[in-house]
């Protein structure tokens, strides 16, 4: 089963990312989710039990919207939940996580940690061509490595090195000290790369407050007009220093010499494996054909119209070796269209509210701490 | 200045400075001092509010069904004349041996009721209005305008004035400390209701040495049921009725939700047929009392409990419908499950009810009973009340909202009890 099941997603892959007509994908997801969670529960007792109390039997479900989904924070076990035997796990990838909070693991076999790559590769290549150039890493080169662990950092980072023709990061850490931008490291790549394509990627805040700021404080430009940017991570620390999207996009393109529409916002979680939903043109995340995402109305869990807020649940069919097929996740987003983005591309689009907000401490029933 | 806008002016006053609340208090003060009330007066005015609260606009407000019939004279003179004395109704001196006894007021009673009881500033104030207290209540930002409706049909109902001019409803921020310390240095008494968070910080304001306060904080609440009880099958549909009941009010977040549900293991009988019972009693009450709104972060708790109660023991089992709006989560075990909330209950088989009610602790303020023989129900309700619980009630009136509560009483905390004994004995 899991063979075909492989055939059945490369061919997928291989279709164009962003062109299949949404009926169509529609219908082709249902089939392969359905496929993918009949597998999922022969391989996991736990989950077969919770499909089962599924209040539809997922078998005859007529949208990917009724399929029994998973929330994010059932990742955040250890063991992680897994579809494979031990043995078969190459790489666990770990999430970012606040202080004193767990972060979500999640268990990658060779088949997986493949598909994730393709999946990234695939996405990138639509929004900058497929060609290889220098890389420009806003973070430690520590970031990378760690064995048989990897955290959100870098698997974001390692998911672009294939269009990199050699890495340079230009921030250094001593002994789990600051961060330190290395400054005569990134002059020296910016003037030796000034004429060529560029590929910049950092963590939005650390690229903000470890570079961009640094830089626009003492006036020093870096004038690589043939660069994309690329950042993700979230904007929570951003918004807490009053920073602005649209003013963040102005000062890293002034600082960078180029124009704001290089700078590209992505969203992504180590949970969706192989799927970033980078901002297009017109400011909108795109689902590429091996996922979908719905926008759940927090009231009714059913999904809401355009226009509408709500929690983002993300679908893939990229992995084989954790149940991460229907995920909601701990973020609000709103649906922008269904299809018919000015950028071209097909399908739903929407764009990324924040994450939900804690609930609100007020009741009389509500113990935080025992007698 | 629009209609709402006056309105809302008339019954609850949006405050902005420390000044106008240490006026509000001594203009309490004064209608306090000025003329004393009887409580059987209080109760005519009650009685007349309870009706005209029966109105569309304030009829559908959760909790509005319950305080009418708290109003009444039936409910009320009982409370006082417990918690008083007899003749405390037309406040006559009660005799004490060779003294006698009378209560009187402190005064000014602040009040902080919970923001998730729709009907808590008015019970809060009606408790400090019975023992002949003026009261200053901060209303919660939300409640505002539920506070508004409620308070224009006393105002309606109050004709000669008799309690309208002993209230006053203040609505201000939570964070303006400057507010919250005015508030309780110019008040006599308070009574404190809420989470932890809320019940500390309003503890830790400047009250004047002599300030009685009475603190009602956060708390869970459960229920069980001995086997007899849910294996009956021609009496079940009517407890799970009543179980549906208590879980839906306050829309479980409050200190007298049950959280969890007990049941008595009986051989014969398996507990799926009674969840499918209690699945068609949530599923009706929720056609009943659909939910309006709810917080993205509580559909995401609900979510994860499903799940991850379904994940982690492949023998528990679980009914709960595709939207959020209920859960029924089915397992063994006497531990107590930390509570979810949002009309999610946690049903657990035990062997005998003596092993979860006997690991309860003071975290528990109520818990639900539905118990046929009576012999054992008493045994536990005596283990219940030493391991720290307050209140043991029948399922289905778990949110009664009567005297004592959290082992306290509601009125005679704000009194005085004055003893006279006669120079001439």
């Amino acid at each position: 089963m899991i063979e075909a099941l492989g055939e059945r997603i490369d061919r997928l892959l291989a279709s164009p990312v962003y062109g299949i007509p949404p009926e169509e994908k529609s219908l082709v997801l249902l089939e392969m989710l359905k496929d993918e969670l009949e597998y999922a529960c022969e391989r996991n007792s736990g989950l077969q039990n919770y499909v089962r109390h599924w209040p539809v039997d997922f078998r005859l479900t007529r949208r990917i919207a009724d399929l029994p989904y998973l929330p994010v924070g059932l990742f955040k076990t250890q063991p992680p939940l897994s579809l494979v035997a031990p043995a078969e796990i190459k790489r666990t990838l770990t999430s970012s996580s606040t202080t004193g909070q767990q972060p979500s693991r999640i268990a990658l076999d060779s088949s997986t940690a493949r598909r994730m790559t393709k999946g990234v590769i695939t996405i990138v290549q639509n929004f900058i061509g497929s060609s290889r150039r220098p890389y420009l890493v806003v973070d430690v080169p520590g970031s990378v490595r760690g064995g048989q662990e990897m955290g959100a950092r870098g698997a974001a980072i390692q998911g672009l090195q294939p269009f990199a023709t050699e890495a340079t990061y230009c921030l250094s850490q001593g002994n789990q000290g600051p961060l330190t931008l290395e400054r005569d490291k990134l002059l020296e790549f910016a003037e030796s790369r000034r004429e060529s394509s560029v590929l910049v990627y950092g963590f939005t805040y650390i690229l903000w407050n470890h570079l961009v700021k640094p830089l626009l404080e003492d006036g020093t430009g870096l004038d690589m007009p043939d660069v994309h940017i690329f950042h993700s991570g979230g904007w929570k620390r951003l918004q807490d220093e009053a920073v602005e999207k649209r003013a963040f996009n102005q000062a890293v393109a002034r600082v960078f010499g180029c124009s704001p529409d290089r700078v590209i916002d992505f969203y992504g979680m180590v949970e969706n494996v192989g799927i970033i939903y980078p901002d297009c043109p017109a400011g909108n995340k795109h689902v590429p054909g091996f996922g979908e995402v719905i926008v759940r109305d927090p009231l009714t869990l059913e999904p809401v119209g355009k226009g509408e807020q709500g929690i983002v649940q993300v679908c893939s069919v990229l992995p084989t070796s954790f149940p991460g097929y229907l995920l909601l996740t701990e973020d609000i987003g709103e649906v922008v269209a269904e299809d018919g983005c000015s950028c071209g591309r097909r399908g739903t689009c929407f764009r990324f509210a924040g994450r939900v907000p804690k609930a609100e401490i007020r009741g009389c029933g509500n113990i935080e701490r025992k007698r | 200045m629009g209609v709402a806008d006056s309105l809302m002016n008339d019954f609850t006053h949006i405050i902005d400075s420390p000044e106008e609340i240490v006026a509000a208090a001594e203009g309490l003060r004064q209608t306090a001092m000025a003329t004393e009330i009887t409580p059987d007066t209080i109760l005519d005015v009650f009685e007349a509010w309870a009706s005209a609260l029966g109105a569309p606009n304030t009829s559908n407000i959760p909790g509005v069904a319950f305080l009418r019939l708290w109003l009444r004279r039936g409910t009320l003179e009982p409370i006082i004349h417990r918690e008083l004395g007899p003749g405390a109704l037309h406040r006559d001196w009660a005799e004490d041996g060779r003294a006698r006894l009378k209560a009187y007021p402190i005064g000014v009673v602040g009040h902080w009721p919970a923001g998730n009881v729709e009907i808590q500033p008015i019970l809060s104030a009606i408790c400090a209005l019975l023992g002949g207290n003026a009261s200053l209540v901060r209303i919660p930002t939300d409640l505002v305008d539920v506070t508004r409706r409620l308070m224009q049909k006393l105002d309606q109902s109050d004709t000669s004035r008799i309690l309208t001019g002993r209230v006053f409803m203040a609505a201000f921020d939570h964070a303006r400390q400057d507010l919250q310390e005015a508030m309780a240095r110019a008040v006599d008494g308070a009574m404190i209701w809420g989470g932890e968070e809320a019940v500390l910080k309003v503890r830790a304001l400047p009250f004047p040495h002599w300030a009685r306060l009475a603190v009602f904080g956060p708390r869970m609440s459960l229920a069980a049921m001995d086997a007899d009880t849910w294996c009956d099958k021609q009496e079940r549909e009517s407890w799970c009725r009543r179980i549906a009941r208590d879980v839906w009010q306050f829309d479980q977040q409050a200190c007298s939700s049950p959280q969890a549900l007990f049941l008595e293991r009986n051989a014969g009988h398996s507990p799926e047929g009674f969840l499918q019972d209690l699945g068609n009693a949530f599923e009706a009450e929720n056609r009943l009392h659909p939910r309006q709104t709810i917080q993205a972060a509580l559909t995401s708790a609900i979510c994860q409990a499903r799940a991850s109660w379904l994940l982690d023991d492949t023998a528990n089992k679980a009914l709960f419908s595709l939207s959020p709006d209920w859960t029924l989560l089915l397992g063994c075990g006497s531990e107590i499950p930390k509570p979810i909330q949002g009309r999610t209950l946690t049903v657990l088989e035990v062997d005998d009810l003596f092993e979860p009610i006997s690991k309860l602790d003071a975290n528990v303020q109520t818990l639900g009973l539905g118990v046929k023989d009576t012999e054992k129900e008493e045994k536990l309700a005596s283990v219940a009340a030493r391991r720290g619980v307050n209140r043991v009630v029948k399922l289905g009136r778990m949110h009664v909202f009567t005297s004592p509560w959290d082992g306290v009483d509601l009125i005679r905390p704000m009194v005085r009890m004055i003893r006279h004994v006669r120079s001439t004995e």
